[in-house]
């Protein structure tokens, strides 16, 4: 018996073996491709689409909010609660919070992943894209959070728990990344360049540098009221002997992966704060509108601007008070003015709203201008500060539509014309930045406190202005001992690195 | 020897022609004498049968030699020869307590054992217990009856899922702590459309020893579900109605001072209650409707709380009907049952109709037998949404008002409703619906063949296959800005088959005082999944849902999962005169989940069980021990909890990819790990198990340690790391368990008895070790992995506190300041848990109680931070909307000293208590709770009553309710603790609509 038990035994133990290879190879993803199935190609479109939409979706909304561009109707007043109050706690909520460090790593993931590949393939010019937009969104996770992981960052398991690094160390290595950048597009053989992967700039290699030269100098920028002119002068300098220069005139940098009209494919701009695409008025569009300080500013310079960007009400821009508590019959919907689209201005283009399908922005050329306004003002930068002024300004007008013979009689206005002070410029760089790259207004606010933003009405007190996100409760749940040693991060005490 | 059998039989058949006689005989009780009416009498060799009348006394024609089988329910069946001459027959008949000694454990395999071989922790819950609430889901009866055995529901719509976890968890991987499921010996993934009423058995395998030869879904114990099959005597066939009613219960608190607008000041078309205190006057209440006259509501809350109006009655009809029957060599069993749903919230039904036919056969040395079961189930409901505006409106809206809502000139529709930030909860009941419709069948047949008296082998296959159409909609409603509504539609279907496969041989011999029994296998399994989806976001038409008739692209995707096991296993038992036994189990396994390199391993277990009282010669005559065992394993299991695919990252098209020509693929936000290798629990169990008094008290205890290492999981991680979770083999759990268990007849009475019950459960969980030296580990929200703490626990964001507990107040703005670090409360699942059951059968009567008790855990919720924002939570009212001095605060001197705050005011207004809601410390408490889970009171028509006609035998009527009182901890205003979101353990959510208590009525026929 027991011979027989040892017989069967081996072939039961035989047969599932023998069995066992064929049968159990079905593990293959049948449904998705992994990431050597794909070429950097099919990769690159999606990581520049998840760029433009934070910096134009999510960060550009903020930004809207405590740069000083939008309030909400009386009947919005529940719209946007925590912006209106500061809740910093809420903000940083995992489930209903704005997670723009959760969003931002994701991204720049899609981005380190690139890099990986392009790094083993020596797809050049791939890797230095990929260097540069990572350089871009550190510095505004700096912007947003202060201190952060950058070394440690991106690596999965292989950091678990990331180390933070100072604001002012990430900035300087995100500066170094972009220079790495530079000099890998620069080195890419031709023939290798990206084609209409490169939903941006189309594998045009100067538009690229002069790119990365531009968020390099608003890095730059962003550190005027640091004492770190020795390194600011340093990388100006290396910006003026790599020679390319920054974006011009007829330069932005816009992302058009082929907007359809259709579900899920439309301009996200368009379908968020215009029209859905049903045709339908949004949620956002029914109660997002001006504030009164806002419409002044344009008022205040007879800004042709207005009546591209905003409907009339009885005859008049009308705006409204961010964070009013109370809801006043004087800012209901039916007297206030909405954001002007096709629609409403003879099916033609608006400064904002111009198609279903119309590119994003990432960069417009006119904050580039303004940028080279401002650094030339400060006498890091060679070249008129006044013909870059004025240049922002009419690719401004530009691009929110309004008629370049406009310009001369605007511009000869005392409110307008170039004084030289860098209070002139960034008060032109507000006007112009307006609902497009928002969130520059409120770095620009904390940086200089221009212009003269009126405080939310619904503030925890007259003098308290959001400084900062609080670290997100994801990373509090997941890499607390990390971020506590960072200290405090109260939104409206503790400032980031930059801001004096 | 032929001769003689030859001999016997025509004498036999000689007797039953010539020699039938009149026999009379009278039964009784043995123990008290008394007599036993309605005692049934059956003529073995003729199937001819009477029974017994009111004074116990039976008359029948039989031979003398033939055989009478006697029996009444609740007594050991007894057989006499029918005795020569014509004398009265006197029959005792001893109760039949459902003795620990003759229990007969369903084990691994569905292969029957005694349980005194079994060494290991074993409950088997018969079809009566089970079926006390009448419950619809199998799963529900068993709730708080098995000790060990945790079940939570966590949706009381018309088709609640529960989550099931056996002592304790063993996985940090939240999802992987259910046990297996096998039906009839097969493991199947789900049995929530099993008719319960087909039930004969479950038993509750607990230990991962019992269940080694399952493989790795046996880790976490195997509920062991044996159906019924037709009997040898007598056809029955049974027909039973339950009728019930749910009605909500346990709903969050909400204020009822303060109604709809802002600041403090009334607004007709805001929708938060942060307007002015109530005032009994006539507002408007919204725009102007389309006659131009602005709608009024009257501006004070009702004596009752409005919300309630939202929620229906619900119907629940259960229809069985079965048929059973059998012969020496065929049984028979065929069932219909049908039940139908009206859920609470109005428009959500449900409709489950199946049979199931078992049969058997006989050839000789093979038996055959094969079950197949059919499953019909639709529902039609409603997503969260109509509860989700509900508790956020206020006090005053008028639910009954807004049924109305496609009259264009009535408030209630979407054109006119007062606001336009929420929907009217009965246009989003009527608009968007998910439509769901599944075909379950499952059926196996076994092949035994005996080769030799000690050899047989059992050919098992069985098949589980679920087909799901399901369809979402929303209708298109064309309204200017926020009021619109975009029509949408999305068909999904969902096929999943599994195939399994067992042989088995089975070698028993018995030598001298030893028995042996080797088991040696070979099983196969294949799970294969389709899910394909159309769906389209922009409909033409209001009515007409179909992706053809869209504006823009179609949308759709398809998703192919297979995965496959094999495994080779074998269990060696070993006897020493019936009352020692050692058993010895192994099984290796190889699964496609795994990269090459890893994915065979082998775990082995041993168990032994000793009967004391017949082993022991001073307990052997012992009357007061009736039974006592001592049983001991140890084991170590394999587990793979990976689901197929998850070695690597898969890339999607998110963000409106592909544009036309342009791809844009991004990974996903898991990080992959190829080198996963399987799970190991290892675990360890001793027990006693000791009946008393001719098995009139029961007791049952049992230690259990289990240690599970090298876990896989998703970890959550920093986003910095680039991704939100990481597929890790790390982490360790162990679990220390004490199961007690104890019941006992109080009253053991011909026409009176009481029994109670009681189990004990006590689960000391604990997280040893994270991943890479960590010691937190993000779980789920709030729910923590902690090492040194149970798992999983409830860490919260509370206040900054001075060293007495006191809230620090910021003096500049009066808000409480919030502490940098989040604040440990304890374990979400209660470590203690405890049912209580109790019968009491009182003539035709019998009332059964469930209890349910469980101690020491926490929960959170996540709808009353929402409260907050919109004003209805009753704290953001305690303080009349005015500043106030937060209760219990202290400010922070210059010197870094507290002193009590009593002058700096805290605004109390709407931004002041929203920031509240988000301290969570603020909605957490304790989830203690004790409940009368069932309660069944029914009767029994006396068999006297029914003896007079022919059409029913037995007959029975019932009330039985569930839920009937809870209480709870004083500060867990928040819910029901057991009634959790979505297999979480302690977390409320706002997507659950409130939960239900039932009550009804049953009736039973048999004929």
């Amino acid at each position: 018996m027991k011979k027989i038990m040892n017989v069967l035994l081996a072939a039961v133990v035989a047969a599932g073996l023998s069995a066992c290879n064929d049968f159990l190879d079905v593990n293959d993803n049948p449904n998705s491709p992994v990431s050597e199935n794909l070429r950097l190609s099919a990769k690159l479109p999606a990581a520049l689409v998840s760029s433009v939409n934070q910096e134009s979706g999510q960060l550009n909304q903020i930004g809207a909010l405590w740069g000083g561009y939008w309030g909400t109707t009386s009947e919005g007043i529940n719209l946007f609660p925590d912006l209106k109050n500061y809740n910093g706690p809420a903000i940083r909520h995992q489930r209903d919070g704005i997670p723009v460090w959760e969003n931002a790593y994701t991204t720049l993931l899609y981005y380190q992943l690139i890099r990986q590949q392009a790094e083993q393939e020596g797809s050049k010019f791939y890797l230095g894209i990929a260097k540069v937009m990572q350089g871009l969104h550190f510095m505004r996770l700096v912007d947003v959070y202060n201190n952060l992981p950058f070394d440690d960052a991106l690596q999965g398991t292989v950091h678990p728990t990331p180390k933070y690094e100072d604001g002012k160390t990430v900035y300087v290595k995100s500066i170094q990344l972009i220079s790495d950048g530079i000099a890998d597009i620069k080195s890419a053989a031709p023939g290798t360049e990206p084609g209409t992967d490169d939903v941006m700039f189309r594998g045009n290699k100067t538009l690229w540098i002069k790119f990365a030269n531009t968020v390099k100098l608003r890095g730059l920028i962003r550190q005027s009221q640091t004492d770190n002119q020795a390194f600011i002068n340093t990388e100006i300098q290396k910006i003026k002997s790599e020679g390319t220069g920054f974006l011009g005139t007829g330069e932005s940098a816009l992302v058009q992966p082929g907007y359809l009209n259709t579900a899920g494919k439309l301009n996200p701009f368009w379908e968020n704060y215009y029209r859905n695409v049903q045709g339908v008025s949004t949620g956002n569009h029914v109660d997002i509108r001006p504030t009164v300080f806002l419409v002044d500013q344009y008022k205040a310079r007879k800004d042709p601007r207005l009546n591209t960007l905003y409907v009339e009400v009885a005859g008049d821009f009308k705006g409204v008070l961010f964070g009013n508590p109370n809801a006043e019959a004087g800012y209901n919907r039916s007297v206030t003015s909405a954001f002007k689209g096709p629609q409403e201005n003879g099916n033609r283009p608006s400064a904002l709203f111009k198609s279903s399908t119309q590119a994003s922005v990432l960069l417009g050329s006119f904050e580039s201008l303004f940028l080279q306004a401002e650094a030339i003002q400060r006498g890091w930068l060679e070249g008129s500060a006044k013909s870059a002024y004025e240049a922002g300004i009419q690719e401004s007008f530009k691009y929110m539509e309004v008629n370049a013979a406009e310009f001369a009689a605007y511009n000869a206005q005392s409110a307008v014309a170039f004084n030289n002070t860098i209070d002139r410029i960034i008060e032109q760089k507000w006007l112009a930045l307006n609902s497009i790259s928002s969130i520059e207004a409120w770095n620009d606010y904390r940086r200089l406190g221009i212009p003269a933003i009126p405080n939310s009405l619904d503030a925890p007190s007259p003098t308290a202005r959001p400084l900062r996100f609080m670290y997100p409760e994801s990373e509090r749940q997941t890499n607390n001992t990390e971020a506590t040693k960072q200290g405090s991060d109260d939104m409206i005490t503790d400032k980031v690195w930059w801001d004096n | 020897m032929k001769k003689n059998l030859f001999t016997f039989i025509i004498l036999l058949l000689i007797s039953v022609r010539v020699m039938a006689q009149d026999i009379h005989g009278r039964v009784i009780e043995q123990q008290t004498k008394e007599i036993l009416p309605g005692a049934s009498i059956m003529i073995k060799e003729t199937r001819q049968g009477t029974s017994t009348n009111e004074q116990g006394k039976f008359r029948i024609q039989a031979a003398a030699g033939q055989t009478l089988i006697i029996s009444f329910i609740g007594y050991k069946t007894q057989e006499i020869t029918v005795p020569n001459g014509n004398q009265e027959v006197l029959v005792a008949l001893s109760e039949d307590f459902n003795s620990l000694q003759e229990v007969v454990v369903t084990g691994a395999l569905g292969i029957k054992r005694a349980a005194r071989e079994f060494g290991g922790g074993a409950q088997v819950i018969n079809n009566e217990n089970l079926n006390q609430g009448k419950t619809i889901n199998p799963l529900t009866g068993l709730t708080s009856k098995v000790s060990g055995l945790r079940i939570n529901m966590y949706d009381s719509k018309v088709d609640p899922q529960l989550q099931v976890v056996m002592r304790g968890s063993r996985s940090l991987n939240r999802s992987k702590n259910a046990p297996i499921y096998v039906v009839d010996g097969i493991p199947v993934p789900d049995i929530s459309r099993l008719n319960p009423n087909d039930i004969e058995s479950v038993t509750v395998l607990k230990g991962a020893n019992a269940a080694a030869l399952y493989g790795s879904e046996g880790v976490n114990g195997a509920l062991m579900i044996t159906t019924k099959g037709g009997s040898k005597d007598r056809g029955a066939i049974r027909f039973s109605n339950t009728t019930t009613f749910s009605d909500v219960f346990l709903l969050p608190p909400a204020q009822t001072q303060f109604g709809q607008g802002v600041n403090g000041v009334y607004n007709p078309t805001q929708y938060e209650s942060w307007g002015p205190a109530f005032d009994g006057t006539m507002k408007d209440f919204g725009g102007k409707l389309p006659d131009g006259t602005i709608p009024q509501a009257l501006y004070s809350a009702p004596g009752r709380d409005n919300r309630l109006d939202l929620f229906n009655t619900g119907v629940n009809v259960q229809n069985d009907l079965s048929f059973s029957g059998g012969d020496d060599n065929t049984t028979y069993f065929f069932s219909l049952q049908d039940v139908s749903i009206k859920g609470i919230v109005p428009g959500d039904e449900s409709r489950r109709t199946g049979g199931r036919f078992n049969g058997s056969r006989k050839f000789g040395k093979l038996k055959t037998s094969y079950n197949v079961n059919y499953v019909y189930f639709n529902k039609n409901t409603t997503p969260d949404g109509p509860w989700i505006t509900a508790y956020q409106l206020p006090a005053n809206f008028d639910y009954n008002a807004m049924k109305n809502w496609q009259d264009p000139a009535s408030v209630a529709n979407p054109n006119n409703f007062f606001t336009d930030l929420q929907k009217n909860p009965y246009h989003q009941i009527d608009n968007i619906r998910d439509r769901t419709t599944e075909q379950v069948l499952n059926g196996k047949f076994d092949l035994e063949y005996a080769f030799t008296p000690w050899l047989n082998v059992l050919y098992r296959a069985g098949i589980y296959s679920s087909a799901t159409e399901t369809r979402s909609t929303t209708g298109k409603f064309e309204a200017a800005g926020r009021r619109n509504v975009n029509g949408s539609v999305s068909d999904g279907n969902n096929n999943f088959r599994r195939l399994n496969s067992d042989l088995i041989l089975n070698f028993n011999k018995k030598i001298g005082n030893f028995s042996t029994r080797l088991l040696l296998g070979q099983n196969l399994r294949a799970d294969n999944r389709k899910a394909t989806a159309v769906s389209a976001g922009n409909l033409t038409l209001p009515g007409l849902f179909n992706p053809g008739s869209r504006i823009g692209e179609l949308g759709g995707s398809s998703t192919l999962t297979q995965y496959r096991s094999v495994a080779g296993y074998g269990e060696f038992t070993g006897g020493y005169k019936n009352y020692a036994f050692l058993t010895v189990s192994g099984r290796n396994e190889w699964v496609s989940v795994l990269s090459k390199a890893n994915r065979s391993y082998f775990y082995p277990g041993v168990s032994a069980s000793f009967v004391f009282n017949e082993a022991i010669p001073a307990l052997r005559d012992n009357s007061a021990v009736s039974f006592g065992k001592l049983f001991a394993s140890w084991n170590k299991t394999g587990n793979v909890t990976l689901d197929p695919y998850s070695l690597n990252n898969p890339y999607s098209q998110i963000d409106g990819f592909p544009f036309g020509n342009i791809v844009g693929f991004t990974p996903g936000s898991r990080y992959p790990n190829p080198d996963i290798q399987p799970e190991f629990v290892t675990s360890f169990e001793t027990g006693v198990q000791i009946a008393l008094f001719n098995h009139r008290l029961n007791f049952e205890g049992s230690y259990i340690f289990s240690d599970s290492k090298g876990q896989i999981f998703n970890a959550t991680t920093s986003r910095a790391t680039g991704y939100s979770s990481a597929v890790v083999n790390a982490g360790r759990l162990t679990n220390d368990i004490i199961e007690l268990g104890i019941s006992g007849d109080i009253i053991r009475h011909r026409d009176l008895k009481w029994n109670a019950g009681f189990n004990f459960t006590y689960i000391n969980n604990q997280v040893k070790e994270l991943y890479e030296g960590l010691t937190s580990f993000n779980i789920f929200r709030q729910s923590y992995a902690n090492i040194g703490q149970a798992y999983p626990s409830l860490q919260v964001s509370d206040y900054k506190r001075d060293p007495q507990g006191r809230v620090i107040i910021n003096q500049a703005t009066g808000e409480p300041l919030i502490a940098t670090d989040p604040v440990h409360l304890g374990t979400m699942v209660p470590p203690y848990q405890m049912g209580l059951n109790t019968s009491v059968k009182f003539k035709g009567f019998n009332l059964g109680a469930q209890f349910d008790w469980r101690m020491g855990g926490w929960l959170y919720s996540e709808i009353v931070p929402r409260m907050y924002t919109a004003g209805t939570d009753p704290r953001t009212a305690e303080f009349g909307r005015q500043p106030f001095i937060f209760p219990n605060s202290v400010i922070q001197k210059a010197d870094g000293t507290f002193e009590e705050n009593t002058s700096v005011l805290s605004k109390g207004d709407k931004a002041f208590w929203t920031k509240q809601g988000e301290v969570q410390i603020n909605t957490a408490a304790k989830s203690d709770y004790f409940k009368l889970r069932e309660l069944n009171l029914s009767y029994s028509l006396p068999s006297a009553w029914l003896s007079g006609q022919k059409v029913f035998k037995e007959a029975s009527i019932g009330f039985i309710a569930t839920n009937l009182f809870i209480i709870r901890h004083k500060d867990n205003k928040y819910g029901d603790p057991e009634y959790l979101y979505n297999t979480t353990d302690g977390y409320i959510s706002f997507r659950q609509v409130p939960p239900f208590r039932t009550y009804g009525f049953n009736i039973n026929v048999g004929l």
